[in-house]
């Protein structure tokens, strides 16, 4: 038995495919037999703006889309000031903290108005929040896979691979394969893969 | 079967179920996937209005011949229909007829945060509200036969986190109503003066037996728990109000919300020690519930202001010490949303930009985004049209206080056919010297890619006519030497026409014309195209970092542009003096 709800908060920019490896996620829980909601924050997410989902897993009660301040069970960054910002609001001292190394500018520092904090900064200061985090060169597993688009499901294969959900990524797999067309079927598991091993490695 | 669905394709599912034959919208966050998914099914006639008004009356003429008709759009948008809204309240239906309105709490994508259940009342029309994606599905269900039963339309009213949230249904499958015959009945469809006089009386005494109905219905629910605290709450309030209080408290969930069941909430507070009203935004509950004499605890805890969230609710009723989880030294730069590498609207506001005495006025759309540095062109926003029919005030204002501005006034593809056309011919016929820039992109991009009038294809994939712009725009009466076709990626040709239209005396137009580059064929065409830095002519005197393109960064030292985010439009090459952006590729 795992305690529910499992609250995901899955976070980056708009284009890099975060409601998508939610949409994976939940669909996986419910093809294991386990019940979901999940809810999204976009807004103007398209023009470059951040995006969260929220993505939770339960069996007993019903709970509603929004993971409450501070109960993350695990939050899932696309980019890593964008896990730094949510895990402000979200986390606390028990969540696993699963980031892309790979930064995305915002407009203000890359034109030298406001500075981006070193990335190894980020990464210190993540590490003293949390008990567990796995910080993931996402991009670069996902361009080895075919195309750096698919470091979605890279972190996706991350999170299955913390074996924090109740479920194996057997159901992972056949989502993934049911959800994507053809010829994105086998780069996006082959990325899936290449997420798990990563933390799966290190979890053992 | 169960299946994960949002809030939207709920609804979609609910009313194709419910038999619903005739469904028309205008496009709108959070409520625009309604109608993409309802064109889904092939026995429903779905369509993108040119506004929520047409939209509405479409809907309410849909009705009165006998079909289950729907009509969907954001909170704003209801304003916008609101004139049909009011009227059709009086005729009542033939067909069942609901009216979707999608508010936004936290104004997520929106201009302003109105609470639109205060519409049911003001219009004497009955409304229902769900929690979740189920209740989305099979209240829409419900919606259709409490408005032909009752003969009245139902306002089925929703928020972003309804709409976009996601969750498991169990699907059903269609009843065939079919479409009900019509029956001439001037007094019932025909609102004069003296058939409305006699509706109104009707319209009343159906809001009595709605009430009676809303005290009976099985959309509002009581679910007794512990009973010191009783909680009155609708939407996705009471999810939120679940997941701080559990079942350690009494509730009644509201699902049919006007007319509010007055003996139902009667005997909750009475059995309760303490009555909580846990509702977003306006105290709309609240307000109803002390007009019955009951005192309750609502809005001097709960803001009126932002989106509702578990821990709001937290912090007003089980208020906790202040613990501070983390403390940091890092500090979060912002990320606010910008127009995207390549966009069309770049080229046109870049010119602009060079004026200092150009007030400009804005409108709905990704060009709203114009006011954000370094372009920072628009100065003013407030509604879909008003990007023209604004910009004849502040020219008259400035005019009338002996100021010289030049006011240019910004309106998108969609948008002009929205509500913009009746602004420009306000402009011609009143003689008001000022500027207005249409921006065609040929798609309705700010809500994901609707088509328009304007893109030769409808909602449900056929060919279409292309509406032309430049045809309106002469039509009404703008001279053929007071209009420039621009292509917005010709920086000169653009600047050309901005200089002419800044000396302009009467009413001058701008049309620019580029798709929108996140369009996919536009980007499969122009996916390799890009620009690049040739290091050793730039100067790094970053006159192509003002264009505001997040594909351009001064980094270490350098000027570098990323090249999977440049489409090549080349305005960064054709702003510098140094020839030191190369367009790479065709």
């Amino acid at each position: 038995m795992f305690q529910e709800p499992i609250n995901i908060v899955i976070t980056g920019v708009g284009g890099q495919g975060n409601v998508l490896a939610a949409q994976v996620i939940a669909v996986s829980a419910v093809e294991a037999g386990y019940l979901v909601s999940s809810g999204e924050t976009s807004g103007l997410a398209q023009r470059g703006g951040p995006v969260m989902t929220h993505v939770r897993v339960f069996c007993r009660q019903n709970y509603g889309p929004l993971v409450p301040h501070g109960r993350a069970t695990v939050v899932i960054g696309f980019e890593p000031l964008e896990t730094m910002r949510v895990l402000f609001d979200y986390g606390n001292r028990g969540t696993v903290v699963i980031s892309n190394d790979r930064p995305s500018y915002p407009l203000g520092c890359l034109q030298c108005e406001d500075s981006y904090p070193e990335v190894s900064l980020i990464k210190d200061g993540i590490k003293n929040m949390v008990q567990q985090s796995f910080f993931i060169p996402a991009s670069e597993l996902a361009a080895q896979a075919g195309t750096s688009l698919a470091a979605n499901m890279v972190m996706t294969g991350c999170l299955a691979g913390t074996g924090l959900l109740p479920f194996g990524k057997e159901f992972f797999r056949s989502t993934i394969d049911k959800l994507f067309p053809n010829k994105l079927k086998e780069l996006n598991l082959k990325a899936f893969e290449l997420g798990f091993d990563q933390v799966f490695q290190q979890v053992v | 079967m169960k299946k994960i669905l949002t809030g939207n394709e709920a609804i979609a599912r609910g009313a194709y179920e419910a038999g619903c034959t005739i469904a028309a919208a205008y496009p709108g966050t959070p409520s625009t996937e309604i109608l993409e998914n309802m064109a889904k099914y092939q026995e429903i006639y779905t369509e993108w209005s040119t506004n929520e008004k047409v939209a509405v009356e479409l809907a309410c003429g849909a009705s009165i011949g006998g079909a289950r008709t729907l009509a969907a759009m954001k909170h704003v948008g209801l304003n916008v229909a609101a004139d049909p809204l009011f009227t059709i309240a009086y005729e009542g239906v033939n067909g069942g007829l609901v009216i979707v309105t999608a508010d936004d709490p936290g104004m997520h994508s929106s201009q302003n945060e109105q609470d639109n259940r205060r519409y049911a009342p003001f219009a004497k029309v009955a409304m229902i509200e769900p929690a979740d994606s189920q209740e989305c599905k099979d209240f829409m269900k419900h919606a259709f036969e409490v408005s032909e039963i009752f003969d009245t339309p139902v306002l089925f009213r929703l928020t972003t986190r309804v709409c976009h949230s996601k969750g498991l249904v169990e699907l059903g499958e269609r009843t065939e109503v079919g479409v009900k015959d019509y029956q001439k009945d001037i007094k019932k469809y025909v609102m004069i003066p003296a058939h409305s006089r006699v509706r109104h009386y009707q319209v009343e005494e159906r809001l009595n037996r709605l009430r009676e109905y809303s005290n009976n219905c099985p959309l509002n629910r009581i679910e007794w728990g512990d009973k010191k605290i009783g909680i009155v709450t609708s939407g996705i309030s009471y999810s939120h109000a679940k997941e701080v209080f559990g079942d350690s408290v009494s509730y009644l969930k509201i699902g049919f919300s006007f007319p509010l069941p007055d003996k139902m909430i009667k005997k909750f507070a009475k059995a309760v020690d303490k009555l909580y009203v846990i509702e977003e935004n306006e105290p709309y509950l609240e307000d109803f519930i002390r007009t019955l004499g009951i005192e309750c605890l609502g809005k001097e805890y709960i803001p009126c202001c932002e989106e509702l969230s578990p821990e709001i609710i937290r912090k007003a009723f089980l208020p906790e010490k202040d613990k501070k989880v983390y403390d940091s030294e890092i500090k979060a730069p912002s990320r606010p949303p910008v127009l995207c590498p390549g966009c069309p609207h770049r080229g046109i506001y870049y010119a602009v930009s060079k004026y200092k005495d150009v007030v400009a006025v804005g409108d709905i759309g990704c060009y709203t985004l114009g006011m954000m540095p370094p372009l920072s062109v628009t100065d003013i926003v407030i509604c879909m049209g008003a990007g023209i029919s604004a910009s004849l005030g502040f020219k008259r204002a400035s005019m009338k206080g002996g100021r010289d501005e030049k006011i240019f006034g910004f309106i998108g593809d969609s948008t002009f056919f929205h509500s913009g056309i009746t602004g420009l011919i306000d402009a011609v016929y009143n003689k008001t010297p000022a500027v207005f820039v249409i921006l065609d992109n040929s798609i309705t991009a700010m809500t994901g890619h609707q088509e328009n009038p304007g893109t030769g294809k409808t909602l449900m994939g056929e060919a279409a006519p292309v509406i032309d712009i430049e045809s309106i725009v002469k039509a009404v009466g703008i001279k053929a030497e007071d209009i420039r076709v621009v292509d917005p990626y010709n920086l000169e040709m653009t600047q050309a026409a901005v200089k002419d239209a800044h000396e302009a005396q009467e009413p001058f137009v701008i049309i620019t014309k580029q798709p929108c580059a996140l369009i996919k064929e536009v980007q499969k065409k122009r996916a390799n195209i890009y620009c690049s830095i040739n290091e050793e002519k730039c100067t790094k005197c970053k006159a192509c970092i003002k264009t505001g393109c997040p594909a351009i960064a001064f980094k270490n030292g350098q000027i570098v542009i990323d090249r999977s985010m440049c489409n090549g439009c080349t305005l960064c090459a054709q702003v510098c003096k140094f020839d030191a952006v190369e367009k790479v590729g065709e």
